[in-house]
Parts: C-alpha cells; sequence; structure tokens
C-alpha cells in the first residue's frame, strides 16, 4: 500500500516539508548565492557570450551599417596572423623574463621576512611592499616616462653619477621592452613575497625547527621542507602572474603607447588598438577569446603539473 | 581706453549701423525658448579649450543655457564619442578633429549647418561664414560639400626656432626650405650636446601627423593617388621619407618616443634649436613660467620643400550631434556659433585660443602683439585639406602608419620597405570599405 492510498479523502493533504540541503533551506541557500551568481552573469558571462557573438561578424564602430555575419572568418584572421603571434610571442618573453625574478626576489625577500626578529624593521618592509601594489598601473606608466626621460629622468642622472652617459630607455626598442620588464618586476615582486610569506606560515615550526636541528643549510631547509609548503602558493602566484602578463595593458599604454615600433605591443595592447583606435570589435572580440582560450589551457597546464608533483 | 574697448565700441558702432532685421537678432532672444536646456560636450585639456571654459559661463548667463563639459585627453577623445553616437548616448555637440569629420558624417552623427542658418531665428545675422578661413571651414567642418561644423580650435604647423641659438651659429633668419636645415643649419647647431631639430614622432597621431605626412607633402608626395591607391612608393613620396630618416642625425636619440611634450620641452629649455610644432605652442613657449628661450623664440612658417610648402594642418570643428533632441540642437548651435563668432574672435585670441576668423588677424597690433600670427596666416594660405586623409577609414589608416613609419624611424625595416607595408595594408583597408568597387565615392 502506498503513503497516498492511507490518505483520508477530503482531509488536506500535510504540506510536504520543504526541500533542505543539510539543515538550511535550499531557498536560503539561493538567496545567499544569487547576488554572487547574478554579478558574475552580469560583469563575467553575459560580455563573454557577448564577445563569442560579435567575434562572428564583421563589427566596426564606424561602419556599424554594414555589420555582417562572418562565421569563423575573424578566428581566421586572427590565427594567421603574424601581428597577433608576434604580440604573443613578445608577451610570452615577457613572461619568462620578468616572473622567474619576480619569483626569485619575491622568495628571498619572504625568507628574509620569515626568519625571526628584527620586528619594527620587517614590520616597515611589510608596509613599503604594499606600495608598489597599491599604485595604479598606469601611473606606473607615467612614473616610468618622467623617471627614464633621457634627458631629465632620475636613471640617467643617477648614472651620470657613476660616470655613465645617458642611455636612451624608452627610445630604444630593446631598451624599452627591458624597461617594461623592470617595472612589472618593481611593481609584482612585492605581490609575490607577501604571498610566498604566506605560504611559508604555513610550514609548521616544529617540523621547521626540527630540520633547523638537522642541518645549517638554508637550501636543504628551503628545498625539503619549505618548498612543498610553498607549492601551492607558487600556484597561485604563476597562475595570477600569467594572467596579469596577458593582460598587462595599462602601464604599457601609458609608458611606451606599444613603441618605439612595436617593440612594447603586447597582446592586450594589441587587442585594445583593433577594437578601441580602429573600432574593430568583431576583430577584437576573436583575439580576446583566442587569448582566453590560451589562458585557460595554461592554467590547466600549471594545475595538472604542479599539483601532481606534489 | 583698452584695445579691447576700442573693440567693443567698434562692434556697437557696426550693430548701430546694421539693418533692422540684423539689430532684431540677439542671442538672449534667440535662446529664450531653450532656456534650463543642458549641453553635453567633450573639450581637450589644451588652451583653446581653457580659453572656451572662460567664456562660457558669459553664454550660461546671457541664455540660461548651461554647459556640461568633460576633458578627455586628446587618444580618448574619438573613442569616447563614437562610442556615445553609437550608443545614443548624451552628447550634445561633437568635437571634429579635421580626420574625423568623414567618419562622422557618413555616419550620420552631425548635423549640416543648413539646418540652423535656413532659421533666422537661430541664425546671427554676424555669422558670416566667409570669414573664416576657407581651407579651415572646408578641411575642418566640411564633408562631400557639405558643412557640419565651424572652425574652433585651429592649428597650422609652423617652424619655433631659437633665435639665440641660431644668432650664435651665425644665423641670422629661419631656414627657408628643408635642404638647407639638412646642409647647412643642422650641422651647424648640432654640437655640444644641442641638437639641430626635434621632430615629435611617437607612436600615436604625432607619428602619422607630425612626423611622417609633415615629410610627404612638401616633397611632392602623398598617401593616395587619384585611384585611391597607396602613393607611398612614388618617388615623391619615397624621397620625403628618406630626407626625414637622413634629417634624424640633426635630432636627439630616441625621437621616435618623443610626443608633443618632449619636443617642445627640448625647445623651451634650449636643447633643441628648431621644431615644427601647432601654432597652439606658442602660448607654451611664450610663458616664463614653462619656457626659457621667452626672448630668444622666433616664429616662422614651415620650411618649403621642393613642392612648395605644405605646412601640417590640424584642428577642429564643433557641430550639433544628431542625436541630440531639438532644444539640444537649437542650444547647441547658439553656442558653437558664439564660441566661434567674429565678435568673440580676439577675446578667444587673448584667452590662449587660435581663432579661425580673418578679420581678427586684421586688426591693427594683433601681429606685433602674437609673433606667431603673420606665419599662421601664411600657412593657412597654402595648406592641404587632405593632409592626411578624412575619410572614415583614417583611424585604422593611422595605426598602421604609426607602426610602421616608427619601424622606419628606427630602422628596423627600410624606407621603401616600410612604405610598402603601410601601402598594401592601407589598400586592404580601403577595398573592404568599398572603395574599389565603386561603393564608396573617392572622397578624402
Amino acid at each position: 500500500m502506498t503513503a497516498a492510498a492511507e490518505t483520508v479523502p477530503g482531509a488536506a493533504a500535510p504540506a510536504a516539508p520543504p526541500p533542505v540541503l543539510g539543515r538550511v533551506r535550499r531557498r536560503t541557500v539561493a538567496a545567499f548565492l544569487a547576488p554572487a551568481v547574478i554579478a558574475l552573469l552580469a560583469v563575467g558571462i553575459v560580455p563573454l557570450i557577448y564577445a563569442v557573438w560579435r567575434s562572428l561578424y564583421d563589427f566596426n564602430l564606424t561602419r556599424v551599417a554594414r555589420t555582417r555575419f562572418v562565421g569563423l572568418d575573424n578566428y581566421a584572421t586572427v590565427l594567421t596572423d603574424p601581428t597577433f603571434w608576434a604580440a604573443m610571442r613578445r608577451t610570452a618573453f615577457l613572461f619568462v623574463t620578468a616572473v622567474p625574478v619576480q619569483i626569485a626576489l619575491g622568495l628571498l625577500i619572504a625568507l628574509l621576512l620569515h626568519r625571526p626578529g628584527l620586528g619594527m624593521a620587517k614590520a616597515l618592509t611589510r608596509l613599503a611592499l604594499v606600495l608598489p601594489m597599491a599604485t595604479t598601473y598606469a601611473v606606473v606608466g607615467l612614473l616610468a616616462q618622467v623617471t627614464m626621460n633621457q634627458r631629465y629622468g632620475v636613471f640617467n642622472q643617477m648614472l651620470g653619477w657613476v660616470g655613465l652617459g645617458p642611455v636612451n630607455i624608452l627610445g630604444n626598442p630593446q631598451n624599452a621592452f627591458w624597461a617594461v620588464v623592470f617595472w612589472d618586476v618593481w611593481q609584482w615582486t612585492p605581490f609575490v613575497a607577501l604571498v610566498l610569506l604566506a605560504g611559508l606560515s604555513t610550514v609548521p615550526p616544529e617540523v621547521e625547527e626540527a630540520a633547523r636541528l638537522e642541518t645549517r643549510s638554508h637550501w636543504t631547509i628551503l628545498r625539503h621542507v619549505q618548498l612543498p609548503f610553498l607549492i601551492p602558493s607558487l600556484v597561485a602566484v604563476l597562475i595570477l602572474r600569467t594572467a596579469d602578463t596577458l593582460k598587462l595593458f595599462d602601464m604599457v599604454f601609458t609608458m611606451t603607447r606599444g613603441g618605439p615600433g612595436n617593440a612594447t605591443e603586447f597582446i592586450a595592447i594589441l587587442i585594445e588598438r583593433t577594437g578601441n583606435r580602429q573600432f574593430n570589435i568583431g576583430m577584437a572580440s576573436a583575439q580576446a577569446i583566442v587569448l582566453l582560450v590560451i589562458t585557460i589551457v595554461l592554467a590547466r597546464l600549471y594545475v595538472r603539473l604542479f599539483y601532481r608533483e606534489t | 581706453m583698452t584695445r579691447i574697448s576700442w573693440a567693443s565700441a567698434l562692434a556697437l558702432g557696426a550693430a548701430l549701423a546694421m539693418p533692422a532685421a540684423a539689430q532684431e537678432w540677439s542671442l538672449e532672444a534667440a535662446a529664450e525658448p531653450y532656456a534650463g536646456t543642458q549641453l553635453d560636450v567633450l573639450f581637450l585639456d589644451r588652451p583653446g579649450y581653457a580659453a572656451a571654459l572662460q567664456m562660457i559661463p558669459e553664454f550660461t548667463e546671457r541664455t540660461g543655457i548651461t554647459v556640461n563639459v568633460t576633458t578627455v585627453p586628446y587618444e580618448n577623445a574619438l573613442g569616447e564619442q563614437v562610442r556615445d553616437f553609437v550608443a545614443g548616448g548624451d552628447l550634445d555637440i561633437a568635437l571634429i578633429d579635421l580626420v574625423w569629420i568623414g567618419n562622422f558624417a557618413e555616419n550620420g552623427w552631425i548635423v549640416p549647418i543648413t539646418e540652423f542658418t535656413e532659421n533666422p531665428d537661430l541664425v546671427d545675422p554676424n555669422l558670416n561664414l566667409d570669414d573664416f578661413f576657407p581651407l579651415l571651414l572646408d578641411a575642418f567642418g566640411s564633408w562631400g560639400g557639405v558643412t557640419y561644423g565651424l572652425p574652433f580650435d585651429n592649428y597650422s604647423g609652423l617652424l619655433f626656432y631659437n633665435r639665440c641659438m641660431l644668432e650664435e651659429a651665425g644665423f641670422d633668419r629661419p631656414p627657408e626650405t628643408w635642404q638647407e636645415v639638412m646642409d647647412t643649419y643642422g650641422p651647424a647647431l648640432t654640437k655640444d650636446g644641442r641638437y639641430a631639430f626635434a621632430l615629435q614622432s611617437k607612436r600615436n597621431e604625432t607619428q602619422s601627423a607630425d612626423s611622417f605626412a609633415r615629410f610627404l607633402w612638401p616633397f611632392g608626395g602623398s598617401f593616395l593617388d587619384a585611384e585611391f591607391r597607396s602613393n607611398l612608393l612614388s618617388p615623391e613620396s619615397q624621397a620625403g621619407l628618406q630626407f626625414r630618416q637622413d634629417l634624424m642625425q640633426f635630432m636627439p636619440e630616441g625621437i621616435v618616443a618623443w610626443d608633443h611634450a618632449e619636443t617642445v620641452n627640448a625647445l623651451a629649455q634650449g636643447d633643441v634649436a628648431m621644431i615644427t610644432e601647432w601654432s597652439s605652442f606658442y602660448f607654451t613657449l611664450t610663458n616664463p613660467d614653462t619656457s626659457t628661450i621667452v626672448d630668444c623664440l622666433g616664429v616662422a612658417p614651415e620650411p618649403e620643400g621642393p613642392a612648395g610648402r605644405r605646412p601640417a594642418l590640424g584642428g577642429f570643428s564643433l557641430a550639433v550631434a544628431s542625436q541630440a533632441d531639438e532644444a539640444e540642437r537649437a542650444a547647441g548651435w547658439l553656442l558653437i556659433q558664439w564660441l566661434t563668432s567674429a565678435e568673440n574672435a580676439e577675446r578667444y585670441l587673448r584667452l590662449g585660443g587660435v581663432p579661425g576668423r580673418q578679420a581678427v588677424y586684421e586688426i591693427p597690433g594683433v601681429a606685433e602683439e602674437f609673433a606667431f600670427v603673420p606665419a599662421l596666416v601664411e600657412s593657412w594660405q597654402e595648406g592641404v585639406p587632405e593632409f592626411r586623409p578624412r575619410f572614415a577609414e583614417w583611424p585604422e589608416i593611422t595605426e598602421i602608419v604609426q607602426e610602421h613609419g616608427t619601424r622606419m624611424m628606427l630602422g628596423e625595416v627600410s624606407v621603401e620597405e616600410g612604405a610598402r607595408l603601410i601601402g598594401e595594408q592601407m589598400e586592404a583597408v580601403l577595398e573592404a570599405a568599398g572603395y574599389y568597387d565603386g561603393t564608396k565615392p573617392l572622397v578624402q
């Protein structure tokens, strides 16, 4: 006999109990999640879908009336465009030159701050580390322009103090590229240092103390005791810095605008140029989607490689 | 009595002598139906706009029309406006660089001035369009034979030079030809860490307008031929671009990273002897707060090339945006008409603007007081409206010129190869736009 058969005809059926998730009502869960989901949809998913849709059109803001569906033509153009791949190579080179330096310097700073003692000095150092990160990207670019001015900049003034002639920094393609590397390292090494410092704080003190009793080699302690605890922080740094490098725009735009020539035309600069200067929104959308795919692939790769090691 | 007072008295006298119909029109009466209207417009952070900002409160006081000005960098001005017009935004007045006029007009974002000039309630009887320099009204405000905007912030390329440096080197006059700059002035003035010439060449519109185009036209070259094919590989264009390349030996190292600020500053600090810059920088170079060569500053027209003097031409007009409603259109027109009026031209000039009215430069004493005036007036007789093509595709083409133009200067590509690359990419843009299949008329 089923439960329904036991119901007395004409009597009001007992109200079904509200669905619960553990001890919390589903409606409550939905209410808490909704703002975040709506915000994510509004600022992330909807623009992404719009970009995908637009990437299938020949859509230029200066000739909106002639917009037409072109299917995957924009993607074909992007994938065979030497300018796009040159910008990608430049961006990759920036990443492989700047990020290792940031990690090395960041680790050094984190290890110094992790050592016991010097409380006040360390507190001040932590404070100082926040300043470059808190500086707006565009302001960093302007700062670079002023300080690296060949005739009036402080960099060349300091070189003059040691008897070196003024260097043409921002007007020389190679130097301009290294200038971008320098300022990226300046701005983001503190971030890496603070993340790794947080990672070091997860090392159990008793394990670290025991290791110190076993060996006086800092390298051994770092390699066999601290580094395993730092892997999650390093993966986070790699993912974040990869994403940041791929979308590096403001600083370079105010500093060199992609020049001289195309020495500092990184991928985000190229996409902005296509979309906002040439108003070719369809092509810029296709470029951005390709970049998104590359970013996702890289992020998955990091997670798979590094977490497998742990 | 001051000069302004004399001018006011003359204006009053002229007004009294005018026909009855002209006397009846007043700004206050014309604006009465539109009192309370708010206008939205973009301005740049340049002297001509600062001058206008000082004048606008009087306009508001007399008309009740308020003006909401948003100041943006030049680099953002086109994008801000294009997005606003495409989206049907708030802007009631379009600020139009001469290379944007084709874009704005073809897309129907601006209104022909006949909508207002044919309305006796709105048109000032003293509007007198013939008083504008014809080159300016044609290049800055007109497209396809239709006038949309009135010249507002007007420039011509001029040769600014440090007279003291030239005299020290034995020159009693500025160079008259580019060949003189190369053969005589360049070698004599480039020494002791100082340079004869600086050519702003940064990779933005500066590279296209101030550097690349500046050496095409005086040498007989151009961007396009009559069929709208690239003319950059013609002997004349190549000669001009090669000349620019050769002239770099007399310029500071890293000139491809120099924008207007660095270039004007180099002259102002006595580091270079000559620059070719927009007329609007006269006020920076004559201000003791920003220039150390106030007493040594000389101004002349740009040097001539084999094809004559073809100075850089730049500037902005103001036009009523078609997305504005009826009241905003009328109010916008009244503002544009008033700001660019002959009545206000001298005041605008004294506040740091460069008016496009001819009459103001004929006022006794103006040429003596503003040393750039004779060179400016001469330059505006010889300018080329299509100094940079003004069609809707220029935003795409200028990016191509900027990229390969700077690579050319850096020696990453030869002059010929750079010109070929620009030409090919430029033609691809024009083909996609429909210039070669007859979809669009060959108008630049």
